[in-house]
C-alpha cells in the first residue's frame, strides 16, 4: 500500500518563493482579461511574419539555375546520386517487369516454404496473386521496384552505420540523438527537403525512403552486435582471430536474429513512405490510392488500399519469417503443416491435407533424385549438392517456369482475371450514403455523427483556440504546463516553438490542425484506455485484439484514408476518423500492459480490504499504471501528428492541407513552413506529454 | 630436470584507472582488501611465480575471487598482466606484438571455458573447426580434422547439431575438441567442469585422464575444488587473494599445508587414498629393526595400514633405484591419518 500511496504526488509547497507557473497563469489571465473585456488581442500580427517563404522559393530558383547551369555541387553531388539511384530503378523496374509472373509469384512461395513452411509461403504467394487479381500488377511491381531499390540502399548504408557504432562508442554517441531525432519526425518531412534538391518523381521518393527507413537498422545491427556474450568474443579471442575475423565470423553471425529485425522495421517503414511518396511522384500503388481519392472513386482507391496492404502482408510475413530462423540440425517438423494439429483427425483435414502431403513427398523425391544425378555428374561436390538440394530443385523449377512463360505467353498477368472491386464497391459506398447517412429518422448514422463532431467538438474548440483565448494566452498557457512539467527549459523550449508557428504566419491554420489533433487523440484515448482495460482483464479479449492490432500496425497510414471517405466523404471528420483507426494501437497496448504490470501484492493487498473489482481497477491498478498509459497516449499523440499531412489530402483543412496543397501546386516555400510548423507542434506536444509520463514513472515509483 | 614450458616471474594484475601507479607503490604486507578501499583498484594477480613443466596438469586452485581465471587469462594475454615476465617455449609473452600473439595464440595454446564460449550459430563440427578456420585451413582439411578430434572425444554422430541441442556435458566434449583441434602444446582449462552436476564431471575428469595419457599436452588446470586438483593435477597451485600461497604435488601440499587456509582444504581429503609412504616415511636410525618386505615410495596409506596393523616393527621404503630411503611405521601411518606433524622424539 505504500506505493500507492507514493502514487499522489505531493508537491512541496513553500510559501515564500512565487511559484513561477503561477506567474505564467497569473499572467495568461490578465491577458485573457483584457482580451474577453478590454480590447480584443486579434489574430497573429501579419507585420510579424518572417516570411520564410521568400528566400526559400528564391533558394528553390537558384537550384534550377544552378542545376541547369551545372554548379559544381550539382554536377559533383546531387546530380551523380540522382543518376545512379534512378539506374537502380530503372533497372530494378525493369527487371520486375521482364520476369513473367508466375515465375515472380513461384518464387515468392518457394522461398517463403523454405524459411517459414507451407502457412507462410501461402499467405505471402496468395497476397502477391491478390495484387494481381486486383488488377494492379504492375503499379505492385513499380512500388516493389522502389521498396527494393531503397531497402537495399538503406541496407548497405544501415548494416555498416550499425557495426560501426558498435565497434566505436564514440560513433554511438554521436548518432544516437541523430537517430532519435530521426525516428521522431512524421515521414513526409523528408520528402520536402529532398524535392528541393532533387525535384520530384522516383529519385527523390527513394531518397526520402532511404532516410526515414534507416534508423531501426542502424540500431538493430548495433544493439545486435553488442549484446554478443562476453565469453563468446573470448573465445574468438583466444584462438587468435583477427579483429575481422572476430566480426565476419562471430559478431555478425550471432547478431543476425536482431539484424533481421531491423531489417523488417526498415522495410515496413519504407513501405509507409514509398506509398505517400505517390505526392511527389513516386507512382505505383500509392499514385492509384492517391489519384481514386481526388477523384473520389472509392471502387479504385480501395483497390489500391487493398494491393497495399496484401504489399504490406507480403513484406512483414517474409522479413519477419527471416528473423525467426532458428539454428536446428534436423528439421522437428519433415513436410508440411498446414492445419492446426488438433484438427488432423478430421475427415475434411485430412481430405485437404493429403494431396498435399502427396506433393511434398514428391517434391522431396524429386531433390533427392536431383541431388544424386548431380553427384554422379560431379562426385567432388557431393556434399554442396546434397546440402543444396532445394535451391538446386527450385532454381530448376524457377527456370523451366520461365522458360514455358515466355514460350506461352504468360508475362502480362492476364486481364482477365481482374476481380474488380470497382463496381461493386461503388455500388456500396452508394447505398452507403444513402442508407447510413442517417437511418431512419434517428440520429444515427454517419452524417449526424459528423456533424455531431463537426459542430459540437471541432468547431467549439477550434473558435476557443482563436477567438476566446488570444494567440499570447495559449502560448503563455503551454509555458505554464511545460514548466509544471518539467522546467523553464522546456518551457522556453514550447513557448518560442509556438512563437515561430506565429511568425511562420500559420497560427489559424496551426490552431485548426490543433483543434484537430486534440479531438482525435481524445477519441483515441476514450476509445483506447477501455480497450486497453479489457484487454488487461481477459486473456480472450487480449488474444482477439492482439492479431488486429498488429495487423493495424503494419498497415501504411494511406490506406486508412480508404475505408472512411467511404464513410465520411471529405472533409475534417473523415481525417479525424482515420488518425483515430492508425493511431489507436499504443494506448491499447500500454494500458493493457501497465495494468497486467501492476504488482500482484498490491492488488492482493486492495481485495483483502475487501475492495470491489472495480474499486481495485479504480484505486489501485489505474494509478500505477498511470505512467504506461500516458506514454501510450504520448505515442497515440505522434501517431495522430503523422496522419496530420495524409488527413490534409481528404480535405482536412489545416497545417496538413497547407502541405499538400503546396506540394501539388509546386510552392516549395509553402509546404516548407507547413512542414515546420507540423514539426514543431509535434515537438512541444511530443516533449511536454513525455515529461509527463516520466513525472507519472517517477512518482509511482517505477 | 624436464622441460619449463611456461614460465611466470612476479605476474602481477591490477584493475582500476592507474594500475601502473599502484603496483610500483603497494606494499607487499598491505591486503588486498584495503587496497581496494584506499584506492579503488582491485588486486587481483599479485606477485605469482611458477613453472610449468613439458607434459604436466598444472592445477591451479582457490576460492572465488582468488584471481585464478585473471591469472591464466594473462598466460595468453587476454588480460594484459599489469607487470611481470611471463616466457613460453622461452620466448617472452609479454614482449610479443600483435601478430607474434595471435600465432601463439592459433598455434601453440588454445583455451576451455568455465561457461563453454560456443558459437551458438555454428554446428558442433563447425565449432571444432573454429581454430582451423582461423588459421586458414581448407574446409575440406579441417572438417576432416575435426571429425578425428569429435570422435577422440566421443560425440560421433553429433557433428551436424548445434550446440543448445547438446546437453552441458557434451557441449564441455564440443569446447574440449575444439581446443585439442588445433593440436596445442599447452591447453589452458577455465574451470572446465564446474559448470557439470557432479556425476558427469567425474566422467569428464576420467575422460581428460585418459586423454591426457596419448595426448600428453601441458596443461593449466583452473578449479575451486579441491579434490578435482588433486585427482587431475601433476601439481596443485593454491590461490588466496591473488597470491599463490603454495605449490606442490597433491600429496606435499595434503602432507604439509603450510598455513590454516591451505590445511581447511585438505581436511576433507580421504588422506588414505592421497598420502603415500614416501610422504610419511621418516630417517632410518641405527639398530632399526627392519621387518617385512620393502615397500615403493607411492605407496598409498590405504595400503600401508594392512601391513603396520600387526606389526611394532619398521617397514623399509625402496625409491625406483632400490635404494633404502627410509621407514614407515604404525605411529608414522597413525599420526599422518590423525594430521598432525609429528615432532621428532
Ligand atoms: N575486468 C575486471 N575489472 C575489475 N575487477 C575485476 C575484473 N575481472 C576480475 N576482477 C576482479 O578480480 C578478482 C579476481 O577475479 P577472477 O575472475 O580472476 O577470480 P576467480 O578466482 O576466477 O573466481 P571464480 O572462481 O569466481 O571464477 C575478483 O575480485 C574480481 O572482482
Ligand atoms: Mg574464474
Amino acid at each position: 500500500m505504500r506505493k500507492i500511496m507514493a502514487a499522489v504526488p505531493q508537491p512541496a509547497r513553500s510559501k515564500r518563493t512565487i511559484n513561477p507557473v503561477t506567474v505564467l497563469l497569473a499572467l495568461a489571465a490578465f491577458l485573457l482579461l483584457y482580451h474577453a473585456l478590454v480590447n480584443p488581442i486579434g489574430i497573429f500580427p501579419e507585420a510579424w511574419n518572417l516570411h520564410l517563404r521568400d528566400p526559400l522559393d528564391v533558394f528553390k530558383k537558384w537550384v534550377i539555375v544552378a542545376n541547369r547551369d551545372g554548379h559544381w555541387m550539382f554536377a559533383f553531388f546531387f546530380q551523380p546520386i540522382k543518376s545512379s539511384v534512378d539506374f537502380f530503378i530503372r533497372r530494378a523496374e525493369d527487371f520486375l517487369f521482364w520476369l513473367p509472373w508466375p515465375v515472380i509469384v513461384t518464387f515468392v512461395f518457394v522461398l517463403a516454404n523454405k524459411i517459414g513452411k507451407l502457412p507462410l509461403a501461402l499467405i505471402t504467394s496468395l497476397s502477391l496473386l491478390a495484387m494481381g487479381l486486383l488488377g494492379l500488377w504492375n503499379e505492385s511491381m513499380k512500388t516493389l521496384a522502389l521498396m527494393v531499390t531503397a531497402v537495399i540502399i538503406s541496407l548497405f548504408i544501415g548494416i555498416p552505420l550499425g557495426i560501426w557504432t558498435a565497434r566505436n562508442d564514440r560513433a554511438e554517441r554521436f548518432l544516437r540523438p541523430i537517430l532519435d531525432a530521426m525516428q521522431t519526425m512524421p515521414a513526409f518531412v523528408y520528402l520536402i527537403p529532398v524535392v528541393l534538391f532533387f525535384g520530384i518523381a522516383r529519385v527523390p521518393s527513394v531518397i526520402a525512403t532511404i532516410i526515414y527507413a534507416i534508423p531501426p537498422v542502424v540500431r538493430l545491427t548495433n544493439l545486435g552486435i553488442r549484446r554478443v556474450p562476453e565469453d563468446v568474443l573470448e573465445a574468438a579471442r583466444a584462438f587468435g582471430s583477427t579483429p575481422r575475423q572476430i566480426l565476419t565470423k562471430v559478431q555478425i553471425p550471432q547478431a543476425l536474429p536482431s539484424i533481421m529485425a531491423g531489417v523488417n522495421q526498415t522495410i515496413m517503414m519504407a513501405l509507409s513512405i514509398v506509398v505517400i511518396a505517390a505526392l511527389i511522384g513516386g507512382g505505383g500503388l500509392g499514385d492509384v490510392v492517391l489519384k481514386s481519392l481526388r477523384r473520389l472513386q472509392v471502387g479504385a482507391a480501395l483497390e489500391g488500399g487493398l494491393a497495399i496492404v496484401f504489399m504490406a502482408v507480403l513484406l512483414d510475413r517474409l522479413s519477419f519469417a527471416f528473423s525467426q530462423i532458428e539454428h536446428v540440425s534436423v528439421e522437428r517438423f519433415q513436410g508440411f503443416r498446414l492445419l492446426p494439429e488438433k484438427w488432423s483427425d478430421r475427415a475434411w483435414a485430412q481430405a485437404v491435407e493429403k494431396p498435399i502431403a502427396k506433393i511434398y513427398a514428391a517434391s522431396a523425391k524429386a531433390e533427392q533424385k536431383l541431388a544424386g544425378a548431380l553427384s554422379r555428374l560431379l562426385p567432388r561436390y557431393r556434399d554442396w549438392w546434397q546440402g543444396h538440394s532445394y535451391l538446386l530443385t527450385s532454381l530448376l523449377v524457377l527456370l523451366v517456369l520461365l522458360g514455358v512463360s515466355f514460350a506461352l505467353g504468360w508475362e502480362e498477368f492476364p486481364q482477365s482475371w481482374n476481380l474488380s472491386l470497382n463496381q461493386p464497391v461503388d455500388k456500396v459506398v452508394k447505398w452507403a450514403q444513402v442508407n447510413l447517412y442517417q437511418i431512419g429518422d434517428t440520429f444515427i448514422g454517419t452524417g449526424p455523427f459528423s456533424d455531431f463532431v463537426s459542430l459540437y467538438l471541432l468547431r467549439p474548440l477550434r473558435i476557443f483556440l482563436t477567438d476566446w483565448l488570444a494567440w499570447p494566452i495559449v502560448m503563455l498557457l503551454t509555458a505554464a504546463i511545460a514548466w509544471a512539467v518539467s522546467g523553464w527549459r522546456l518551457a522556453l523550449y514550447s513557448f518560442f516553438s509556438l512563437m515561430l508557428i506565429g511568425w511562420l504566419g500559420l497560427w489559424e491554420e496551426a490552431a485548426d490542425t490543433l483543434s484537430q489533433v486534440l479531438i482525435a487523440v481524445l477519441l483515441s484515448v476514450l476509445i483506447g484506455v477501455p480497450l486497453g482495460i479489457w484487454s488487461a482483464r481477459s486473456d480472450r479479449a487480449e488474444r482477439g485484439l492482439r492479431p488486429i492490432l498488429d495487423f493495424l500496425q503494419t498497415i501504411p497510414t494511406f490506406v486508412y484514408l480508404v475505408p472512411v471517405i467511404m464513410l465520411f466523404n471529405l472533409g475534417r471528420v473523415p481525417g479525424i476518423m482515420a488518425s483515430v483507426l492508425y493511431a489507436l494501437s499504443p494506448t491499447i497496448r500500454l494500458t493493457s500492459l501497465g495494468i497486467r504490470q501492476v504488482d500482484e501484492a498490491a492488488v492482493e493487498a486492495s481485495e483483502a480490504f475487501g475492495c470491489t473489482p472495480a474499486q481495485t481497477l479504480r484505486h489501485v491498478q489505474i494509478p500505477l499504471a498511470l505512467p504506461s498509459i500516458m506514454l501510450g497516449i504520448n505515442q497515440t499523440i505522434m501517431m495522430v501528428l503523422a496522419m496530420v499531412i495524409i488527413a490534409g489530402l481528404v480535405g482536412a483543412a489545416g497545417l496538413g492541407f497547407e502541405v499538400v496543397d503546396a506540394m501539388q501546386n509546386n510552392k516549395m516555400g509553402a509546404s516548407v513552413e507547413a512542414g515546420l510548423a507540423i514539426v514543431m507542434m509535434a515537438i512541444v506536444l511530443d516533449r511536454i506529454t513525455q515529461a509527463w509520463a516520466e513525472r507519472q514513472a517517477k512518482a509511482a515509483n517505477i | 630436470m624436464r622441460n619449463v614450458k611456461i614460465s611466470c616471474r612476479h605476474v602481477c594484475k591490477i584493475f582500476g584507472p592507474t594500475p601502473e601507479h599502484i603496483a610500483e607503490t603497494i606494499k607487499p604486507e598491505t591486503a588486498v582488501s584495503e587496497i581496494l578501499e584506499n584506492t579503488g583498484h582491485v588486486v587481483a594477480v599479485r606477485d605469482v611465480t611458477f613453472d610449468v613443466y613439458e607434459g604436466e596438469i598444472f592445477c591451479v586452485m582457490g576460492l572465488s575471487g582468488s584471481g585464478k581465471s585473471t591469472l591464466v587469462r594473462c598466460l595468453s594475454r587476454l588480460i594484459e598482466p599489469t607487470r611481470g615476465e611471463i616466457v613460453i617455449n622461452g620466448e617472452d609473452v609479454v614482449a610479443m606484438n600483435k601478430e607474434q600473439l595471435r600465432d601463439l595464440r592459433r598455434h601453440k595454446m588454445s583455451m576451455v571455458f568455465q561457461r563453454f564460449g560456443l558459437f551458438s550459430h555454428r554446428r558442433v563440427i563447425d565449432n571444432i573447426a573454429y581454430g582451423l578456420e582461423v588459421q586458414g585451413i581448407g574446409r575440406a582439411e579441417r572438417l576432416q580434422k575435426a571429425q578425428e578430434i569429435l570422435e577422440l572425444v566421443g560425440l560421433q554422430g553429433w557433428a551436424q547439431h548445434y550446440p543448445h541441442e547438446l546437453s552441458g556435458g557434451m557441449q564441455q566434449r564440443v569446447g574440449l575438441a575444439r581446443a585439442l583441434a588445433v593440436d596445442p602444446e599447452i591447453l589452458l582449462c577455465d574451470e572446465p567442469f564446474s559448470a557439470l552436476d557432479p556425476l558427469i564431471r567425474r566422467d569428464m575428469q576420467n575422460e581428460l585422464i585418459h586423454l591426457q595419457k596419448n595426448l600428453q599436452k601441458t596443461m593449466v588446470f583452473i578449479t575451486h575444488d579441491f579434490l578435482e586438483a588433486l585427482k587431475l593435477g601433476d601439481r596443485i597451485a593454491i590461490m588466496k587473494d591473488g597470491e599463490v600461497v603454495q605449490i606442490g604435488t597433491p600429496e606435499e601440499i595434503v602432507a604439509h599445508p603450510v598455513n590454516d587456509y591451505v590445511y581447511e582444504f585438505t581436511k576433507d581429503v580421504p588422506r588414505v587414498k592421497v598420502l603415500t609412504a614416501g610422504s610419511v616415511m621418516r630417517p632410518i636410525r641405527q639398530k632399526e629393526d627392519l621387518i617385512g618386505k620393502a615397500v615403493a615410495m607411492d605407496t598409498t596409506l590405504e595400503q600401508l595400514i594392512p601391513l603396520t596393523a600387526d606389526s611394532d616393527g619398521a617397514i623399509p621404503v625402496m625409491d625406483a633405484e632400490q635404494n633404502l630411503v627410509g621407514i614407515v611405521n604404525r605411529r608414522r601411518v597413525m599420526m599422518a591419518l590423525a594430521t598432525v606433524e609429528e615432532e621428532e622424539a
